[in-house]
């Protein structure tokens, strides 16, 4: 199983919302600041419940924020 | 360096700290000739009650001088990330699974020595040496996830 196969627009989305911090993005959905920023990074790849928090927070669907890398999919 | 961060590592230390004393308590009483039962279960009773008192004493400590801190730095209300989501519960997991097997792999070689002949006091010091080094192995690899992201 890879590591780096689910991908986000975690920080362009930040970007959108007039540049709201990893902090506020934390708070609203009850992470630590430390795991948006692994979570940006790619290092993290969150629960289903946190994704949707996430994308409840930008408004978005989900397969907005998140992507998933088939080409380095193990066979 | 978050709470969680500082937590673990005010912990490493003091289990680290706790090692140490064991050794050379126990290297103190080989070299004068007093190994015997009662030293050694008084030994195993004084790092038993300095992990679990150190331990509490240091994360309340470690709670106290981050809120000092940050007031300090924000000039207001300190506002510390106490809060353990699943990131920090998933690293813990990771952590204690290693201390586990660590302390397995220690306990059946602890028990080894007495299957080979050793005396009993050789598997009970051997015993809490493995599970402080376990403690410390977990401590590590859980800093060690901190500092990578996960």
């Amino acid at each position: 199983m890879g590591n780096r196969r689910i991908n986000n627009n975690i920080r362009t989305l930040r970007f959108f919302q007039d540049e709201m911090t990893q902090q506020q993005l934390a708070k609203k959905v009850g992470v630590t600041r430390q795991t948006i920023i692994a979570m940006e990074k790619g290092k993290y790849s969150p629960s289903l419940e946190l994704a949707f928090r996430i994308a409840l927070v930008f408004e978005v669907p989900l397969e907005e924020v998140f992507s998933y890398d088939l080409e380095n999919d193990v066979k | 360096m978050s709470f969680q961060e500082k937590n673990i590592t005010v912990t490493l230390v003091n289990f680290s700290l706790i090692l140490g004393f064991y050794l050379i308590r126990l290297f103190q009483m080989i070299q004068s000739g007093s190994f015997n039962s009662t030293n050694v279960f008084r030994l195993w009773g004084i790092i038993i009650a300095l992990a679990v008192i150190v331990t509490i004493a240091a994360t309340v400590l470690t709670h106290i001088v981050s809120a000092i801190i940050q007031a300090i730095k924000t000039k207001g209300e300190p506002d510390i990330e106490d809060i353990k989501d699943e990131r920090d519960q998933l690293i813990d997991l990771k952590g204690t699974k290693v201390t586990y097997f660590v302390s397995s792999i220690g306990s059946f070689l602890s028990m080894l020595t007495f299957v080979f002949g050793q005396p009993p006091l050789v598997m009970f010091t051997l015993l809490i040496f493995f599970g402080v080094v376990a403690q410390i192995i977990g401590d590590i690899l859980r800093l060690y996830l901190y500092r990578r992201g996960f």
